[in-house]
């Protein structure tokens, strides 16, 4: 076990694009972590999403040994953290596990605003942070600038920032050495009885529940019998390890260290992350001090494609959670779909990659329904609730007013785009603020927007109007009085619950009207004419029609016929059992899909 | 009873929607295939022992292209090994342009008493275009030859440009020359035909269309005197086809001949497709056998039902208890309720209501398992 003095726990803070994950993958060449040789492009992003959306989601722990120039071996543990706004809360969590962090600017672009929003939480857990300015190979580098913005937006002294390139390998090993220099040795009591704060943790199927762990006092070895302040259940220590990044078992872990237990734990409801571990006898009296209870913003419906594997998707739901525990979720049940899972996600990208992990590393179809945010109720009895599920809102009757969730956002963007961002943000309702030219290419708007306007295809529709160039960021501001309505589907006269939406009064009728002609396309037809309604308060506000099939007939069935045309049909029932059947309606799993796509721009 | 059937694979030329097993460049062939079908009729005679038949049916091709005196052949080792009932129902397949008097004469005196002619439209252009090799004029002299016979006429629909009057003509054609039968079909372009080319451009008439030729086609044949017995079929009173309402009861058949396929109990089988691979096979003293599949009661049941419900008689309650033991109203009520709309129930069948009969596929679906 190494001198509590000889180790420092860093993370690394960056926008997205400012070269993280290559700066990690350096520092891990540099310190012979890793041959150049065995380098898999960018080692941390180890999911296949991550690595082709070119972005972080989880933070991924690793441990390196670096020889400094005073001559001593030094323990250092990188923790990635993912840059996106969405995962605020990992940052958060890794930041907890920390002494520094390095901050990251990008010598072409200067500080961003997501980027500030994590030196802030930085600065609240008390980390020294260290800023670095990358990419100064670039011919657009312009490194003085960067620490002159560093200084003036951020207050920090930037005058000994290391200037780097991580892609071609340029004064890495200064980095390493400030590292050293500039975080602090981690504190604790070796003596003390065990406290390790859980900052992560994932299942596998050998071992049960993994527990990513920091050690702030005390030490665990293989044997030693521990709980958790949640639970009180008791495990017995398997195996302790550490990153490298892959899991390396290693005779247990002391104060200041950085590492994971594996103890047979069956159960993922046991353990949450940001749970503190502790010896089952003489234990710690009271916990560290816990993550903050995550708040979604975003929410949607999820159910299985094929109503049996409800448990399957539970079980995939809890497994995702287990390392991921923003996602929330609680059982649902709608008239179309089934039984699901209502969930809650801190933004549209986080929402995004879960369905995706969903599908991808559980092997499971599932329908997901348009996303929604929380909206304040205010009902005539005085009563408030929040209601994220159109579903459940009260009948208009009893309802006073309604809030809804607004956001601060900025916009970045060179100068040319400004026409094309002001007009996308008068059609999604947003408020200008101000705007203020950070350089000759560069001008920040900002506006108060609707969230529930930009969890659609506002992302999309900046980058496609601005070719790409515009980035944007948002928090969350509070709630505001707003008019709003609830649009419903009526298929044959039924309302489809599953595709009810909240909107605003004023892009009720177009919305609705863009959804029954998207819907007439996307419905088959049926031995009957359908109807497609949309309606605000029981009024229709757009109607149109799926007509009778006609023609739904194999034309000739003689002797040699019948084997091929009896496949033909079972082929055409196969494809039914796809269907949900809406009142006497049925309906493709994909109409669902459809309704997110209302804006064709 | 059951069926024979035995396949002619040749003709003068391949029409563009064609995709049976035809070889109009190897008619040189015809008769040595004939000889080959009399050997696999033979050799397949000792299985079927004390089964009984009660129609026989040529098909093709265009058996009416190879020589009567093969027909003659075929029909006499068909009567020789098997046991054929004397009122056998007897129907040959023929395409204008390649009968004659002579032919028909041969033909009648081997025991065919059914003719099944490919008319598919009264409009020459319309012919040229699916790569007919006759014209109407070929059409009206082979009716006059078969006049006063027992005969259908194939009709099409969905063709390129094709009106509602040309449908109609062609059934006032086909009845004015004494056609007591009429089967009209939709054109199915199957992929690798030439034809299958103009339905991906979008040529043919959409199902809308299609729909609208074939309400109209079936009230010209009601109005004719023909009536619907199954989809795509029509006879005037007692000239319903028995070889092809044993399919639909899904009753045994054997099948002799290139593509063939038979039915015997609870197994399927088919020949192969390739006429050389048939030589070789029929030549050697084996059958030509490429695909045997047995019928799980289940899949029976499933072919009993998809098979009836293509009828204007639809599911006979009687002859699924005595098939399958069970009541078919007990067994299928659920379905039976949710389709209630859709389909007639009397005490004897349950059928699909008229004019459901052409949207019946969502409806049979139903009554499938899985």
């Amino acid at each position: 076990m190494g001198n509590r003095q000889n180790i420092r726990n860093f993370c690394i803070i960056a926008h997205i694009d400012h070269g993280k994950s290559t700066l990690a993958d350096r520092l891990m060449e540099c310190t012979g972590q890793v041959s150049e040789r065995d380098m898999e492009e960018q080692l941390l992003d180890s999911m296949d999403i991550e690595r082709e959306r070119g972005i972080t989601i989880k933070l991924a722990p690793v441990r390196m040994f670096y020889k400094a120039s005073d001559g001593v071996e030094y323990e250092l543990n990188l923790i990635d953290t993912p840059g996106h706004v969405d995962f605020t809360y990992e940052v958060s969590r890794s930041l907890a596990a920390c002494e520094g962090a390095i901050l990251i600017v990008d010598a072409t672009q200067g500080v961003e605003a997501q980027t500030l929003a994590n030196v802030y939480l930085a600065l609240e857990n008390n980390l020294e942070i260290l800023p670095v300015i990358n990419k100064i190979d670039l011919a657009s580098a312009r490194p003085d600038e960067a620490k002159k913005e560093i200084e003036e937006v951020i207050g920090l002294d930037a005058s000994y920032a290391p200037l780097v390139s991580a892609k071609e390998g340029i004064n890495i090993r200064e980095v390493l050495e400030d590292v050293i220099k500039y975080f602090p040795a981690p504190q604790g009591d070796e003596e003390a009885p065990l406290k390790a704060l859980v900052f992560d943790s994932y299942y596998d199927n050998y071992k049960g529940v993994i527990l990513f762990v920091r050690i702030k006092d005390g030490k665990v070895k293989a044997g030693d019998r521990i709980k958790t302040f949640r639970s009180d259940k008791v495990y017995e220590v398997v195996e302790t390890g550490a990153f490298n990044p892959a899991l390396v078992p290693k005779d247990g872990l002391s104060a200041g260290e950085v590492g994971y237990i594996a103890a047979s734990i069956k159960s993922i409801q046991d353990v949450a992350v940001g749970d503190t571990v502790t010896f089952a006898e003489n234990g710690a009296a009271e916990p560290l001090p816990g993550y903050k209870k995550v708040q979604s913003v975003v929410f949607c419906g999820i159910y299985p494609l094929d109503g049996s594997k409800f448990n399957d998707l539970k079980e995939a739901l809890l497994k995702l959670q287990l390392n991921d525990a923003s996602l929330l979720f609680e059982p649902d049940t709608s008239q179309a779909l089934g039984f699901g899972f209502r969930c809650g996600f801190l933004g549209l990208l986080h929402m995004e990659i879960i369905q995706e992990r969903i599908e991808r590393e559980f092997g499971l179809d599932i329908i997901t329904t348009a996303p929604s945010v929380s909206y304040k109720v205010i009902k005539t009895d005085g009563t408030e609730l929040f209601v994220d599920n159109p579903s459940h809102l009260p009948p208009a009757s009893e309802i006073e007013h309604m809030e809804e969730p607004i956001v601060k956002a900025d916009i970045y963007s060179p100068p040319d785009y400004l026409g094309q961002i002001m007009d996308l943000c008068r059609e999604k309702r947003g408020v200008f603020m101000q705007m203020t030219y950070l350089d000759k290419s560069r001008v920040r708007l900002e506006y108060r927007l609707p969230l529930n306007e930009i969890i659609f295809d506002f992302f999309d529709s900046i980058k496609s109007r601005t070719r790409g160039y515009a980035s944007f960021d948002y928090e969350l501001e509070g709630y505001e009085r707003s008019k709003l309505v609830k649009l419903d589907i009526l298929l044959n006269g039924e309302v489809c619950d599953a595709l009810s939406m909240i909107v605003h009064e004023d892009s009720a009728y177009p919305r609705g009207r863009t959804l029954c002609e998207n819907l007439k396309d996307a419905i088959p037809r049926q031995l009957f004419e359908v109807p497609v309604q949309a309606a605000v308060g029981g009024k229709i506000i757009a109607r149109e029609t799926v007509k009778a099939m006609r023609k739904d007939v194999l034309a000739k069935c003689y002797g040699g016929d019948i084997t091929r045309k009896k496949k033909l049909l079972e082929k055409q029932k196969e494809g039914k059992k796809r269907m949900r059947t809406i009142g006497s309606v049925e309906v493709p799993s994909e109409v669902f899909m459809q309704i997110l796509k209302t804006n064709k721009d | 009873m059951a069926g024979i059937y035995v396949h002619i694979p040749f003709c003068k030329a391949k029409c563009r929607y064609c995709d049976f097993a035809s070889f109009p460049e190897k008619i040189g062939f015809a008769e040595s295939y004939m000889a080959c079908v009399c050997r696999e009729m033979s050799k397949r005679s000792a299985q079927l022992k004390g089964m009984k038949f009660d129609t026989l049916y040529i098909g093709g091709g265009t058996p009416s292209v190879v020589d009567e005196n093969y027909i003659a052949m075929i029909i006499a080792a068909a009567r020789k090994y098997y046991d054929l009932s004397e009122n056998a129902e007897i129907t040959i397949e023929m395409n204008p342009g390649t009968v004659s008097a002579g032919k028909i004469n041969l033909y009648k005196k081997c025991g065919v008493n059914r003719f099944s002619v490919g008319l598919q439209t009264a409009i020459d252009s319309q012919l040229r275009e699916l790569g007919r090799v006759h014209n109407l004029n070929d059409f009206v002299m082979c009716a006059k030859l078969l006049s006063g016979e027992n005969f259908n006429a194939d009709v099409m629909i969905g063709l390129k440009g094709q009106t509602a009057d040309d449908v109609k003509k062609t059934i006032q054609v086909a009845a004015a020359f004494g056609a007591s039968h009429i089967s009209m079909y939709a054109l199915t372009p199957e992929d690798g035909t030439p034809i299958y080319t103009d339905y991906l451009n979008g040529e043919l008439p959409d199902s809308d269309e299609v729909a609208e030729l074939y309400e109209e086609g079936r009230k010209q044949l009601e109005e004719l005197g023909f009536h619907r017995y199954e989809v795509s079929n029509f006879a005037k009173k007692g000239k319903q086809s028995r070889h092809n309402l044993n399919y639909w009861r899904r009753g045994e058949y054997i099948g002799f001949g290139v593509s063939a396929s038979s039915c015997i109990g609870d197994t399927r089988f088919t020949n192969t497709f390739d006429l050389d691979e048939y030589f070789k096979c029929i030549l050697s003293d084996n059958f030509a056998v490429i695909d045997v599949q047995k019928i799980t009661p289940e899949d029976k049941k499933d072919e009993f039902i998809m098979l009836a419900l293509r009828t204007c008689e639809g599911i006979d309650l009687a002859r699924y208890t005595q098939l399958f033991g069970g009541d078919f109203l007990t067994d299928y009520a659920e379905v039976l309720k949710k389709m209630s709309i859709y389909i007639d129930i009397s005490d004897k069948n349950v059928k699909i209501k008229d004019e459901y009969l052409f949207v019946q596929n969502t409806i049979i679906c139903e009554f499938l398992r899985g």
